[in-house]
C-alpha cells in the first residue's frame, strides 16, 4: 500500500476515533442530566417490617419497592400506623397498626385529593342501601344468613361498611397471640370505591391506586374504571372501547405518557386520545397557556344525571364545610348564605343512618358552568361548533329517552301504585315490575351513556333499539296483565290507558306505516335481497 | 542489512549534542530501527504481534488511571467500582476501555500465537522466542483472572475460589500455590490484596521484562525472510522501510484499535453485577471465556485430570520448537502434518470453548 | 540512517500530494488523541463529582408541632435533628458535632442544641455560642429541606449514598 494513501487512512481513523471520542463526551454529559429511578429507601423505622415481610410476602414488598412512596422512604409503618384504642388497631411487633388504610391515613399527605374525593359520588357510592339494587341482590339473589352476592358482587365496586366481630356486650372479639380485632369477612377484603370506614372517612384510595405500586400509570389507565364502570347497566367501558377515542387509546398506548410524575397533562404531555381520567379528573391545557387542576371530585365536570329513571341536568350547591349536593334542574335552587337541612348518610355503631346536618350555603354552580369545564377538556382537540354540536346531539338523545319512554312509563308504573295494582312493599314481586326495571336501569342507561360517550351501537342497538322493543312488546303488555290481576275492570282500565297513548302521533307508526313508507320499505327489500 | 546514509539535519545536530551526555552507542538503536522489514510483513495478518504491544500499552494506561480510584479492600473494592463507573468523569470510559482491550488482547495474541505456528518462525533458530512469547501468554491470562477478581462482585469472588481450588490440584506442589494464591487457607481479605499486587506490580514487571526480550529477539534475528510458492517477487520489493512505512502501518493499527475500542465502550459499557457475598455461592460460576476450554475439560474430566491435562499441554505448547525438531529429525516428518496437528489443535480449543458457552 | 522525515521525496514531483497526507494525519493523530488525552486528564481529577442528592419524606407538617423536634437518619445512617422553628419554618441539622463527632441534641428550655461531650451549645440556628466549637467557628451543618405546603409534607434533601446495579 502506497504509504500517502496510508498516511490518508491514518488521518480518516483518526476522524473517526474522535468522532466516537465526542460521543463519548456527549454520553457523559447525558449521563449526569438523566434522571435514574431511585432505589428504595426503607428507613430505621420500617426496617423491622420489610425484614420479615419480605420472606412472609415478597411480591408486596417488591411492589412496595417499585413505588414513589419508597424513593422517598415512606414506608409500611407510616401508612399503617394506628392509634392505641381504635377498633381496627392491635399490637403488632412494637407498633400500632391496622390492616385498613383509609382515605383519611392517605389524606396526611394528600390532603387535597382527600377533600376533593370525599365530596364526590364515588365517596358515597356505598351509600346504595337502600336501593331497588340493593333488595335485589340482597332479596332476590341472596338468602337470610347469607349475603354472598351483596359481598362478591355490589359491594366490592360500592364498597362495604367495615364491620367487626363482636360479642354479646358488643366488645370486638379478638384471636391469636396479638389479640387482633376480627374483622367481619363479609366486610373485607374491600376496596370498594365507597367503602364506609370505622373511623368515619368515606372511600378507599386504593380502589383505583391499587397497592402497594401505586402506580400512576395504572389509575390513568381506562381498564381501571372500567373494573366497576361496565356491564348491562352501565357499560361505560364498552362504550369507550367503541368510542374512537377508545381507539385512539390503544392505538397509541406508547405515546401516552401514562407514567409521567407529577401533572398528567393533555395538550402538553399527550395528545394522541383521552381516557376516563383525562375527562373526568384530569388536568388540561386552556388556552391562556396554563392548564387547570385535576380534581378528584369526578361529579365537578357532569352537567346530566344519566342515573335516575327520568334524567336531569344537575346543578351543584356547596356549603360551608365543603359538603355537595347536586340538585336536579327542576328543583329550586336556595340562595347563597341560605341555612339548609342537608341529609347526610354516615355510620353508626356500624350501621348506616341518616342524619339531618343544617348547613350554610357557600357556592352554587350551575351545570352550564360544569359542562363548560367538561368542554375545556373536548376543546383541546375539537372546535367549540364541533363540542357545541356534539352537546347538542347528546342533550336531544335524552330527552327522546325522557320524553317518549321514560315520563309515559314512570306515569303508568306510578298509576299502578295510586290504584293498588303494585304492592309499594313488593318491588319485583310481577312480571312488569322487572320489565320496568331494567327499561330505565339497564337499556335507558345504555342507550344514554351511549350518546354522552360517542358509542353509537350502544347508543341505538344496545340502547335505543332495546329500549323500544322492550317498551312495546314486553312493558305495555305488562301492565295490562298486572292490571288484571285487580279485576277486569282494572284490566280494561289500563287496556284503555294504552291504547291511548299508542294513538299519540310517536306511537301511531305501530299500527301502520304511511301508504308512501310503507311502498317504500318494500321496494328497498326486494332490490336488496330480493324478496 | 541495508546501508544508511548519514544526512546533516537539525534533528542530527541535536542528537550529538545529547549523545555526548550519555555516551551510548546511539548508533546501534538507528542500526536497529532502520532495519528494513521484509515485504510479506506488508500483509495484515504480521501485525498481530504489534496489535497486542499497543494494546498491552492501553491496559498499562487505562490500569494506572483506574488505580488512582480503586480500593483493595474487601469492603471497599466494589463500591470504589461503582464509584468509577458511575461518578468518576469518563470513569465508564476508561473501565470500559481495559475491559475491552483486555479481550481483545488476549484474542489477538492467540492469533499471533497461530500465525506464529502456521508461517513456522518458530523454528530454528528462533526457539526461545515462541518459549518467552508462551510465558507472556501465560502471564497475560493471569492477568485476565487476577483483574476480573478485583472488582469483587460474586462471579469475581467465586471465580477466584475455584481458580485457586484449580491451583490446589495440581500434583505436588498445587496446595502450595493455592495457598500462596489466597494468601491463606480460604478466599479472604488477603486474596484480595495478593492479586492486585500480582495485577499492578508482579505480572506488569514480569511482562515489560520479557516483552523486551521478545522484542529483542526479533532484532537480534531478524525478521523471518519467508518465501511464498509460486510467487516471485523482484529484488527492489524483497523489502519496504521501517521508518516511515511500516511505522505508519503501526500507527493505523493503533488508531482503528483506539477507534473500535471505544466503540465497544459507548456500546457494550462494562457493567456491574451483585456485590461478592462470601455466604452465597451463585447458581452458575463461570470463569472468563478465554478460561472456557478449561473449565469444559474439568466438567467432562475430573479435577485432577483437567488439571495434569492441561499442565501437560502447557509443557508441550512451552517446548514446542524442541519436541517438534526432535520429532522432525527422528521421523521425518513432512510439513504438513505440523499444519494438520496445529489446526486440530486450534479446533479443539474452539470446540470447547464454544460449547462451553452454550452450556448454563 | 534514512530521515525520510516528512515524507520529501528526493523526486520532488508527487512531494505536495505526500506533504498534505503526512499533516492531515498529523492534525488527525494530534486531535484525537489530544481529546482522549483530555478525557483522560478529566478522569483524574476528580474535584467536580456531582454529590447526587434525593429527597426524603421527613414528615408531615400537621404531625410536627411548632417548636418541635425529630430525629430522622439519612441514607449513610446519620441522625439529622429536624425543628418546626415557626408555624411556616423549618429547620434540619446534622446531629453530629462539628468539633469531635459527638451527638447533639436539643434542649427545650434552653431552646439551644447542646453537645455533652465538651459542652459545645449552639443557638436555635445552629450558631455555635460557646465551648469548642465556637471556639473554632464551627456551626451545626445545615441539612437542605423542602416543604411541600400543598401536600402537608417536608422533605429533607441528602446524599444518595444507595447504588444501582447496572
Amino acid at each position: 500500500m502506497d504509504l500517502t494513501v496510508k498516511r490518508y487512512i491514518v488521518a480518516a481513523l483518526s476522524f473517526l476515533f474522535l468522532v466516537s471520542l465526542l460521543l463519548v463526551a456527549y454520553q457523559e454529559s447525558r449521563r449526569l442530566r438523566v434522571e435514574r429511578k431511585l432505589e428504595p429507601v426503607v428507613t430505621a423505622l420500617n426496617k423491622g417490617c420489610v425484614d420479615c415481610h419480605r420472606t412472609d410476602s415478597p411480591a408486596l414488598v417488591m411492589e412496595w419497592e417499585h413505588s414513589q412512596h419508597a424513593a422517598y422512604g415512606v414506608g409500611c409503618v407510616d401508612c399503617h400506623s394506628a392509634n392505641q384504642g381504635e377498633v381496627d388497631a392491635w399490637l403488632h411487633e412494637g407498633e400500632y397498626v391496622s390492616a385498613l388504610v383509609t382515605p383519611l391515613d392517605c389524606a396526611n399527605c394528600h390532603e387535597k385529593e382527600y377533600r376533593e374525593f370525599s365530596q364526590s359520588h364515588h365517596a358515597k357510592a356505598g351509600e346504595i342501601l337502600a336501593s331497588l339494587d340493593n333488595v335485589l341482590a340482597e332479596k332476590a339473589a341472596g338468602m337470610p344468613g347469607n349475603n354472598a352476592d351483596s359481598v362478591n358482587g355490589c359491594w366490592q365496586c360500592h364498597g362495604s361498611i367495615i364491620r367487626f366481630e363482636r360479642d354479646e356486650d358488643g366488645k370486638t372479639i379478638t384471636s391469636g397471640k396479638e389479640n387482633r380485632p376480627v374483622i367481619d369477612s363479609d366486610t373485607w377484603p374491600n376496596s370498594g370505591i365507597g367503602r364506609l370506614n370505622p373511623d368515619g372517612s368515606k372511600g378507599s384510595c386504593h380502589a383505583c391506586h391499587s397497592r402497594h405500586a401505586f402506580e400512576a400509570k395504572l389509575s390513568r389507565s381506562p381498564e381501571n374504571c372500567g373494573k366497576c364502570h361496565m356491564g348491562p347497566d352501565h357499560p361505560q367501558i364498552e362504550i369507550y372501547n367503541e368510542s374512537k377515542h377508545g381507539i385512539a387509546f390503544y392505538a397509541n398506548r406508547d405515546r401516552m405518557a401514562l407514567d409521567t410524575q407529577g401533572d398528567w397533562v393533555l395538550g402538553r404531555d399527550y395528545s394522541a386520545a383521552p381516557t376516563c381520567a383525562t375527562c373526568h379528573i384530569s388536568s388540561y391545557m386552556t388556552p391562556n397557556g396554563q392548564y387547570t387542576a385535576n380534581s378528584h371530585d369526578v361529579g365537578e365536570r357532569i352537567s346530566w344525571t344519566l342515573r335516575p329513571v327520568i334524567s336531569t341536568l344537575l346543578n351543584s350547591v356547596i356549603y360551608q364545610d365543603g359538603f355537595k349536593e347536586d340538585y336536579p334542574h327542576t328543583r329550586e335552587l336556595p340562595e347563597i348564605g341560605d341555612t339548609i337541612e342537608t341529609i347526610e348518610k354516615v355510620v353508626e355503631n356500624e350501621e348506616l343512618v341518616s342524619r339531618t346536618v343544617p348547613r350554610q350555603v357557600a357556592r352554587i354552580v350551575t351545570w352550564e358552568e360544569r359542562r363548560q369545564v367538561m368542554k375545556g377538556a373536548c376543546l383541546n382537540c375539537h372546535s367549540d361548533t364541533y363540542v357545541d354540536n356534539f352537546y347538542q346531539q347528546f342533550d336531544d338523545l335524552v330527552i327522546l329517552y325522557n320524553e317518549k319512554f321514560a315520563r309515559p312509563a314512570k306515569a303508568i308504573m306510578d298509576d299502578l301504585l295510586a290504584d293498588g295494582v303494585l304492592n309499594p312493599n313488593a318491588p319485583f314481586e310481577h312480571h312488569v315490575q322487572w320489565v320496568y326495571f331494567e327499561l330505565w336501569h339497564h337499556e335507558g342507561r345504555r342507550a344514554r351513556h351511549g350518546a354522552s360517550m360517542m358509542g353509537p351501537d350502544y347508543t341505538h342497538w344496545h340502547g335505543m333499539y332495546e329500549v323500544s322493543k322492550h317498551f312495546y312488546q314486553e312493558f305495555l303488555p305488562a301492565v295490562v296483565e298486572v292490571a288484571r290481576t285487580k279485576g277486569a275492570a282494572m284490566g280494561r282500565k289500563y287496556e284503555q290507558r294504552v291504547e291511548e297513548l299508542l294513538a299519540q302521533e310517536e306511537h301511531q307508526w305501530v299500527k301502520g306505516l304511511s301508504d308512501q313508507e310503507a311502498e317504500e320499505l318494500r321496494q328497498m327489500y326486494q332490490q336488496r335481497y330480493n324478496e | 542489512m541495508a546501508d544508511f546514509q548519514e544526512q546533516q539535519t537539525p534533528q542530527a545536530g541535536f542528537f550529538q549534542r545529547v549523545s555526548e551526555l550519555i555516551p551510548f552507542d546511539w548508533e546501534l538503536i538507528r542500526h536497529a530501527s532502520a532495519e528494513p522489514v521484509p515485504y510479506h510483513i506488508k500483509k495484515w495478518w504480521f501485525c498481530l504481534g504489534g496489535t497486542v504491544l499497543y494494546l498491552f500499552v492501553i491496559q498499562v494506561a487505562t490500569g494506572i488511571a483506574l488505580t488512582f480510584y480503586y480500593v483493595p479492600s474487601p469492603d471497599q473494592a466494589y463500591e470504589s467500582v461503582a464509584q468509577i463507573t458511575q461518578d468518576v468523569r469518563f470513569g465508564w470510559y476508561i473501565r470500559s476501555l481495559h475491559k475491552w482491550a483486555a479481550n481483545c488482547m488476549i484474542v489477538a495474541m492467540f492469533l499471533h500465537m497461530l500465525r506464529v505456528y502456521f508461517t513456522g518462525a518458530y523454528r530454528h533458530p528462533r526457539q526461545l522466542n515462541w518459549c518467552i512469547g508462551f510465558l507472556l501468554l501465560g502471564i497475560t491470562l493471569t492477568f485476565g483472572f487476577t483483574g476480573y477478581s478485583l472488582v469483587y462482585e460474586q462471579l469475581s469472588f467465586w471465580g477466584a475460589t475455584v481458580g485457586a481450588n484449580l491451583a490446589e490440584a495440581v500434583p505436588l506442589i498445587g496446595p502450595t500455590i493455592a495457598y500462596f494464591l489466597r494468601g491463606g487457607p480460604e478466599v479472604g481479605e488477603n486474596t484480595l490484596t495478593r492479586f492486585y499486587v500480582l495485577h499492578i506490580g508482579l505480572l506488569p514487571t514480569l511482562a515489560f521484562g520479557l516483552v523486551f526480550l521478545h522484542i529483542l529477539l526479533i532484532r537480534l534475528h531478524g525478521v523471518t525472510e519467508l518465501e511464498f510458492e509460486g510467487k516471485e517477487v523482484p529484488e527492489k520489493e524483497r523489502h519496504f522501510r521501517f521508518w516511515p512505512d511500516h511505522a505508519t502501518t503501526e500507527l493505523l493499527i493503533g488508531v482503528l484499535l483506539m477507534y473500535l475500542l471505544t466503540i465497544m465502550a459507548l456500546v457494550f459499557p462494562a457493567g456491574l453485577g451483585e456485590p461478592a457475598n462470601p455466604t452465597q455461592t451463585p447458581e452458575h460460576i463461570k470463569p472468563e471465556w478465554y478460561f472456557y476450554f478449561n473449565f469444559r475439560l474439568l466438567k467432562l474430566t475430573s479435577l485432577r485430570v483437567s488439571v495434569v491435562f492441561t499442565m501437560a499441554l502447557g509443557g508441550i505448547c512451552f517446548l514446542w520448537p524442541f519436541i517438534e525438531q526432535w520429532l522432525s529429525r527422528k521421523f521425518k516428518v513432512p510439513d504438513r502434518v505440523w499444519v494438520m496437528l496445529g489446526v486440530l489443535a486450534f479446533l479443539g480449543f474452539l470446540v470447547l470453548t464454544v460449547w462451553e458457552s452454550f452450556v448454563q | 540512517m534514512e530521515i525520510r522525515g516528512l515524507g520529501m521525496d528526493l523526486k520532488g514531483k508527487s512531494s505536495r500530494r505526500d506533504w498534505l497526507a503526512a499533516v492531515a494525519m498529523g492534525v488527525g493523530l494530534a486531535v484525537s488523541y489530544g481529546v482522549f488525552a483530555l478525557e483522560g486528564l478529566l478522569f483524574l481529577l476528580p474535584r467536580q463529582i456531582k454529590v447526587r442528592t434525593r429527597n426524603l419524606f421527613a414528615g408531615k407538617i400537621s404531625q410536627i408541632q411548632v417548636g418541635g423536634v425529630r430525629q430522622l437518619f439519612d441514607l449513610e445512617g446519620n441522625a439529622i435533628l429536624l425543628r418546626r422553628k415557626a408555624e411556616r419554618e423549618f429547620q434540619a441539622f446534622s446531629s453530629t458535632c462539628p468539633h469531635l463527632g459527638c451527638k447533639v441534641h436539643w434542649e427545650e428550655e434552653e431552646q439551644r442544641y447542646f453537645c455533652p461531650c465538651h459542652r459545645g451549645v449552639f443557638d436555635s440556628d445552629g450558631v455555635a455560642v460557646s465551648g469548642p466549637p465556637a471556639d473554632g467557628g464551627q456551626n451545626l451543618t445545615q441539612i437542605p429541606l423542602e416543604v411541600d405546603e400543598d401536600a402537608g409534607v417536608v422533605y429533607i434533601e441528602v446524599k444518595d449514598a444507595t447504588r444501582r446495579r447496572s
